[in-house]
């Protein structure tokens, strides 16, 4: 008898993992950034205004949004999170000193703070003046000592539980403690808040914009003794205090309450500070629906208003019964690379040719796999990070062209008995960026033969060792993507691909390029945003040259709305500030 | 009986504990590491081993088993990988919303399988008896999944009359006291919530209980054909019983036993299915929730939970033997 529930647990898991793998759960790795959950001024970019349908008339007040999101919360404590949907719904209770413009990935704007901060020459110092008047919702008022008790708080969590979630606050600072780089954080005076760091930080301001940074109320935070371990004992991480005292922020709404697993209900912040971004419906609740097809169903059938994503295959589906489809335009925050590993195992691989490498760029068409696999949502890269990306920079990257492909690899001088590929690709997952990797590996592999390779195809399972193996630097070739924290050139270049590691080129491509690691060393410290885009655009430009990666797609996440929701704003990461929105 | 009832208790205690062990050690040689599935694209070497250590997935196993043995021996089945909840207080969130489904699946397999099996059994290998065979394996060969998208394609998004997912619509606001939603409804004291509740459970309980309902409408056919032809049930007609008489006192008294026992069985492979129909209709219950912590390693939830669906059959199977004893009075547990 246990045996036969096991193996049907483990039937269904597999059915889990295959028909219904769209499931972002509550992974941490489904991350985008975030943003503050209202651009501050009346004058910043109309949050209501723009797309769609907010045309159609002045918005109306009241009534209750359902929200489908593709997984849960992980925790209500929005400094313990890193994944996409704990932070959507961040998103609409706290706020930041900087937030995103609506509908942007990387246009920075103050929201707690009243502008952008001064900086200091070398970089060091960061000087906020905070805006004046707000209150929490808890009604303690904000002011620099809120703010410098949120960061000495996230820098001081000590090892285990704390650390273990607040994954980025030890990406961005390099660490917590004194490992930090950010060294102090000064209040002078109520509205002043000062920000002193070991060295210039080029992606401060816009790492700053993930809702983890959001400011809680200090007074909250202390009552519920919210820094309490192990989180299962914590009330508040856990969201089970009563309305007002849990994920206590500034923003146009108020964390009411969660039923794990079942629903996350805001409401309407009554004493919102700024007319201007007030939210308009009373209620908005966010239903996890794991399974791609029910919550495409959910909102056909009227259960839901809002599914945040749905299919790329169920686009058509979503238009022909009467939806109004949410693209997100070519502000992705992704990006799937065909990886090219230049030694594997202590030997030189075919891949360590650039005649090869810039071969395999051009016999790819990767028009044909966007077809195919995306059904057409998403964006033949024009660089190696996404177009809306801080840094981007337009380069020419080899188009499709079989001949081209041909001649390059005769100029390469590798004998054609030497032209293998193994190339890997992950079983059991989907991720947004890579819809059906099995497919599109047998897609690539194809072209490849057209120009002359022998192709074999392998594959391992994504979570036991696909990852560790790819990052481990065990794979000659292999796809492997990036859905971005934060949209800056440094969080792709950096943190995910070529940054060196312990002084040494990366493993999963050993491409050892000094001029390269110059570029985004000299980019990270820069200490104006137009220096760090120089360097930037140079890094593109040697990566464009050498080609130790191929980018194949920037894929587009659409979602769904029901006609009667007005004033959606879509944002390329994912994250969306509900307060434009209003149901009619 | 209350000496078998004991013993079937205490014999339980070597099979649980036996699974635990099974469980535990499978589940960990599983290939396949929590701190991955936790950190996702962010998997370094570095960042894994500090999990790892944190989650104390690093000591030996022995000492990592007697830990969650020592735990369950004090009711304590341990806390999430992921999300840091207990076990214990996720379930008594969850379990409700599975019970009812299981409830309403059953009453829909019960509900409509005796009488159709009745109907199939008075004229067999008639057109209805054809009609109902057909029907009962329809039941038995579809899919939960294909049959849930289809009901949810049919009457949510083509027809508007049931809603597709979930179990409560989050605009009524009923306040989650029981976590049983129709009880829930009720305490609000709203028709409307009530109403809702009920349309929220008709498609997963169709869904669900269509095997059951195959199932229970077959046994019962041949149940009932079985005792029809029974010597004792002849000599009732003979004596000028009425033909109800017949069919309640004789017949379906004792057609009763493998019916009744058909359906305990498949309250088993009822939670087995809900983990289906609770994905598919979104359903916040014991059976989404062993998907959602399979997918993330969620290791100590995944053998808690099978530790409970164990219990839970083994529960069940011994109220079924009770039950047997009451129908069947020649059944005596010494």
């Amino acid at each position: 008898m246990a045996r036969s529930r096991l193996l049907a647990l483990l039937a269904v898991a597999a059915i889990g993992f295959s028909a219904c793998s769209s499931a972002a759960t509550t992974a941490p790795s489904a991350a985008a950034p975030a943003s503050a959950a209202a651009p501050a001024s009346a004058a910043a970019p109309a949050s209501a205004a723009a797309p769609a349908s907010a045309a159609a008339g002045t918005p109306v007040n009241g009534g209750t949004l359902v929200v489908g999101l593709p997984g849960d919360m992980a925790f209500a404590d929005p400094s313990l999170v890193s994944d996409g949907n704990s932070l959507y719904v961040d998103t609409q209770v706290v706020q930041g000193l900087v937030g995103l413009a609506p509908g942007t990935l990387s246009d920075v704007v103050p929201v707690l703070a009243a502008s952008l901060p001064t900086v200091s020459p070398d970089g060091l110092t960061y000087t906020f003046t905070l805006r004046t008047g707000i209150t929490f919702q808890d009604g303690t008022p904000f002011n620099a000592a809120a703010v410098k008790y949120n960061y000495d708080r996230w820098k001081n969590y000590p090892k285990g539980d704390l650390q273990d979630n607040a994954y980025y606050y030890g990406a961005v600072f390099g660490g917590f403690g004194s490992a930090s780089n950010l060294l102090s954080v000064d209040a002078p005076n109520d509205t002043t808040v000062v920000f002193h760091f070991k060295t210039p930080q080029s992606n401060f301001l816009l790492s700053q914009t993930l809702m983890v940074f959001g400011i809680q109320s200090p007074t909250a935070l202390q009552k519920a003794n919210a820094d309490a371990t192990p989180l299962s004992g914590n009330k508040y991480a856990q969201g089970q205090l009563p309305q007002g005292q849990d994920m206590v922020g500034t923003g146009p709404y108020v964390f009411k309450d969660w039923v794990p697993k079942d629903n996350i209900t805001l409401v309407k912040n009554p004493d919102y500070w700024d007319p201007a971004t007030a939210g308009h419906v009373d209620e908005i609740v966010f239903k996890p629906i794991g399974d791609s097809t029910a919550r495409l169903q959910a909102l056909q059938s009227g259960s839901i208003d809002i599914a945040v994503s749905i299919q790329p295959t169920d686009v058509k589906t979503a238009q022909s019964s009467g939806l109004t489809l949410i693209d997100r335009g070519n502000q992705t925050c992704n990006m799937l690379n065909l990886d090219l590993n230049q030694s594997v195992g202590g030997k030189a691989t075919i891949y360590a040719n650039k005649d090869v490498r810039l071969a395999i760029a051009s016999a790819l068409n990767k028009q044909s796999y966007i077809d195919a696999f995306f059904a057409g949502q998403a964006l033949v890269p024009t660089s190696f990070i996404p177009v809306g990306t801080l840094g981007y920079k337009a380069e020419t990257l080899p188009t499709y062209d079989p001949a081209k492909a041909k001649q390059l690899l005769q100029q390469s001088g590798v004998p054609a008995s030497q032209l293998n590929i193994d190339l890997y690709y992950p079983s059991n997952v989907t991720r947004p960026y890579m819809p059906d990797p099995k497919n599109e590996a047998a897609a690539i592999a194809n072209d490849l033969q057209a120009v002359g390779f022998t192709v074999n195809l392998k594959t391992e399972d994504w979570g036991t060792s696909y990852i560790t193996d790819a990052t481990n630097g065990k794979f000659p070739a292999y796809m492997f993507g990036w859905l971005c924290d934060w949209a800056g050139a440094d969080d792709y270049l950096s943190v995910a691909w070529f940054g060196y590691i312990n002084g040494q080129p990366n493993p999963q491509f050993h491409y050892a390029s000094p001029a390269l690691n110059d570029a985004m060393q000299k980019a990270i410290q820069a200490t104006s945003a137009d220096q760090a885009n120089q360097y930037w655009g140079q890094a593109q430009d040697i990566l464009a040259a050498d080609m130790p990666e191929v980018p194949l797609s920037s894929a587009k996440t659409p979602g769904a709305y029901d006609s009667k929701v007005h004033g959606f704003v879509p944002q390329g990461g994912v994250l969306e500030y509900l307060n434009s929105v209003w149901i009619q | 009986m209350l000496r078998f009832i004991v013993r079937r208790v205490l014999g339980a205690i070597p099979v649980l504990f036996g699974l635990s062990v099974i469980l535990f050690l499978f589940l960990r040689l599983l290939p396949g590491n929590p701190a991955v599935a936790i950190l996702g694209q962010h998997a370094t070497p570095q960042l894994v081993a500090q999990i790892n250590a944190s989650l104390g997935l690093d000591k030996p196993l022995y000492v990592q088993y007697l830990q969650y043995v020592w735990g369950l021996l004090h009711g304590n089945f341990g806390a999430s990988f992921v999300d840091g909840r207990t076990v214990a207080s996720t379930f008594l969130v969850r379990f409700p919303s599975t019970v009812e489904l299981t409830v309403g699946a059953l009453i829909f397999a019960v509900g409509l399988g005796i009488p159709l099996g009745r109907l199939a059994a008075r004229h067999p290998n008639g057109w209805i008896d054809g009609a109902v065979t057909v029907l009962s394996l329809f039941g038995i060969s579809i899919p939960i999944f294909v049959l849930g998208y289809t009901l949810v394609f049919i009457f949510g998004v083509e027809l508007h009359w049931l809603p597709a997912i979930g179990q409560l619509d989050p605009r009524l606001n009923v306040t989650p006291v029981t976590h049983f939603a129709i009880i829930d409804a009720i305490l609000s004291g709203r028709a409307a919530a009530v109403e809702d509740a009920v349309a929220h459970l008709i498609l997963p309980s169709i869904a669900l209980g269509s095997i059951p309902l195959a199932i229970v409408t077959r046994i019962t056919r041949a149940s009932v054909i079985d005792v029809s032809n029974e010597d004792y049930v002849r000599t009732a007609r003979a004596k000028g019983l009425t033909e109800k008489r017949v069919d309640d006192r004789h017949i379906m008294r004792n057609a009763w036993l493998p019916v009744t026992t058909v359906i305990g069985l498949q309250v088993g492979s009822l939670l087995a299915g809900a983990v289906i129909t609770e994905t598919v209709f979104a359903w916040n219950g014991v059976g989404s929730w062993v998907v959602t912590a399979i997918e993330n390693h969620d290791l100590i939830v995944v053998q808690s939970l099978i530790m409970i669906f164990a219990l839970i059959f083994l529960t069940v199977n011994l109220l079924v033997d009770i039950g047997y004893a009451v129908l069947n009075p020649r059944i005596r547990y010494g």
